[in-house]
């Protein structure tokens, strides 16, 4: 073959572009998936709140968890994302942030744009696990349309722009106290906790949770199995969430601050962290429910640096989170008479402060690409931010919802149910009757 | 209808449906939006009338 200098570099050039081409697909088939994987955190938590709610409450509860999903994908579409590109710098409207506004180029098929949509989908579903966090802990007396506008609000507007501040390469958290959350405990996980506290308190306790004494009556979920393998399923959909939070490029990965990582560091550590979880909360209380719940208790309190721990710190940064949460959350429901039907404070809230701190003590130092090195002092201000972010508006919206009726159902609706008096279908429809009055054909026919 | 922005695929880029006519994507998203919050309205109406019957 004689190929002359012209034909290689046109070679090479075809070559080079085929190369770009694949990188951009690699790209979308990877947060593509990711977001599918994600869709496992939902059907967990579906799962998960209809089996910790009483049988009378059970559908109401899952209808509610739906709906939060249903309606969050389309708000998340007209600001939610635009949020995120126009706030890092803090209250001031980014240059180039338009490219997020609904009506955007960018924001629909476009031959030019092979990431906007897929990062739409993968922050949408983020959105969706914020408001789902907040679902369990109010059911069996929230209205649906209180919480479908809380979820709307939570999911589409506050935490994305916690995600901005924090979780952003230029979000000013970063840029300005070093924070490092590669795997968003304080923007999802604490601010979703917070604002979950916020609306608790207004919402109040159900009814019968506590005696005029103040103790403390048990009120268990009717299917604790259903809500276990819940709470598996979210563990597994967490893989497609800490896969959404790595950048895919041509050179690597990388995190949301731009700094190199790999996947097998987040696979490391998250592993470590469920299993530090697991038995840190299996040891403080063997009960199955937080026993699960203290898997993601583990994640939760790894993730703001599964990046760079080492795994074996990992698993007892997530061994020590799994002990505290159960404690936190025992606090919470008998001392401050917070009814958190699933322990979402302490779940969610709570251990994404300690993850946070946790990383300024374990990861302090590591250089960040933009603002200071990772610092105990810039991840507390930075998880102070948080609890705020979250806290605020949660007690603020659902004080109004409480003014105007919207927050609580009635007493009689509480007591009869909710499934029995707002929802057209039963979640066990034979329950109540033996089964041969359904049947009344004999074996022998 | 002609929805299409584009006369063929040859350079096309921005391809969704009315692109090229942005009066008609405001009012897709007017609509949109206005569908959610009627949604919210309508099952705040049908909690609070469902509590009615229950008594």
């Amino acid at each position: 073959m004689n190929e002359t200098t012209p034909d290689i570099e046109a070679k090479i050039a075809a070559l080079e572009a085929a190369l770009g081409t694949v990188n951009t697909m690699n790209s979308e088939i990877f947060y593509w998936w990711c977001t599918a994987l994600m869709l496992a955190i939902h059907a967990g938590f579906l799962a998960y709140e209809m089996g910790a709610s009483r049988s009378k409450n059970a559908l109401a509860s899952g209808i509610k968890n739906l709906l939060a999903f249903a309606f969050i994908v389309p708000t998340f579409y007209y600001v939610g994302w635009w949020i995120y590109l126009a706030f890092p710098a803090g209250l001031t409207i980014a240059e180039g942030s338009s490219a997020g506004l609904p009506w955007s180029a960018n924001m629909g098929p476009n031959l030019t744009d092979q990431a906007s949509g897929i990062f739409y989908a993968a922050f949408t579903l983020f959105a969706a696990t914020t408001a789902s966090i907040m679902s369990g802990s109010v059911i069996e007396r929230i209205r649906m349309s209180g919480f479908t506008i809380l979820a709307v609000c939570l999911g589409s507007v506050v935490w994305i722009l916690g995600a901005s501040w924090g979780w952003h390469p230029s979000g000013w958290l970063t840029t300005t106290w070093g924070l490092h959350d590669v795997g968003a405990a304080g923007c999802v996980h604490t601010v979703a906790g917070f604002f979950t506290l916020g609306v608790l308190i207004n919402l109040g306790p159900r009814m019968g949770r506590y005696n005029a004494d103040g103790s403390l009556n048990e009120i268990p979920g009717h299917n604790m199995p259903m809500s276990l393998i819940g709470l598996m399923l979210i563990v597994m959909g967490f893989f497609g969430f800490l896969g959404g939070c790595i950048i895919y490029t041509a050179d690597g990965w990388l995190t949301i601050y731009n700094t190199p990582v790999t996947l097998s560091a987040f696979a490391f550590n998250t592993l470590m962290g469920v299993a530090g979880g697991m038995i840190g909360a299996y040891l403080m209380t063997r009960d199955p429910f937080w026993m699960m719940s203290g898997a993601l208790v583990g994640v939760i309190s790894s993730a703001p640096a599964l990046d760079v721990y080492y795994p074996g710190l990992a698993f007892l940064i997530s061994f020590l989170g799994g002990i505290i949460a159960p404690k936190v959350n025992d606090y919470l429901v008998m001392k401050l008479k917070i009814d958190d039907a699933v322990g979402a404070v302490a779940v969610h809230g709570v251990t994404g402060v300690y993850g946070l701190i946790m990383a300024g003590i374990f990861a302090s130092g590591y250089a960040n690409i933009e603002g200071p090195q990772i610092n105990l002092m810039g991840q507390i201000m930075s998880a102070a931010v948080f609890v705020v972010l979250g806290f605020v508006p949660g007690f603020g919206l659902s004080y109004l919802l409480k003014m105007f009726g919207l927050l609580r159902v009635g007493q009689g609706v509480e007591l009869a149910g909710l499934d029995r008096v707002e929802i057209p279908a039963k979640a066990y429809p034979e329950a109540a009757v033996p089964a041969f009055e359904l049947s009344p054909v004999s074996p022998a026919e | 209808m002609n929805t299409a922005p584009i006369d063929g695929w040859e350079g096309a880029e921005v391809y969704y449906t009315f692109a090229d006519k942005p009066a008609v994507i405001g009012l897709l998203i007017v609509v949109g939006v206005a569908v959610c919050a009627f949604t919210i309205y309508r099952m705040a109406w049908h909690e609070t009338h469902a509590a009615k019957r229950h008594g």
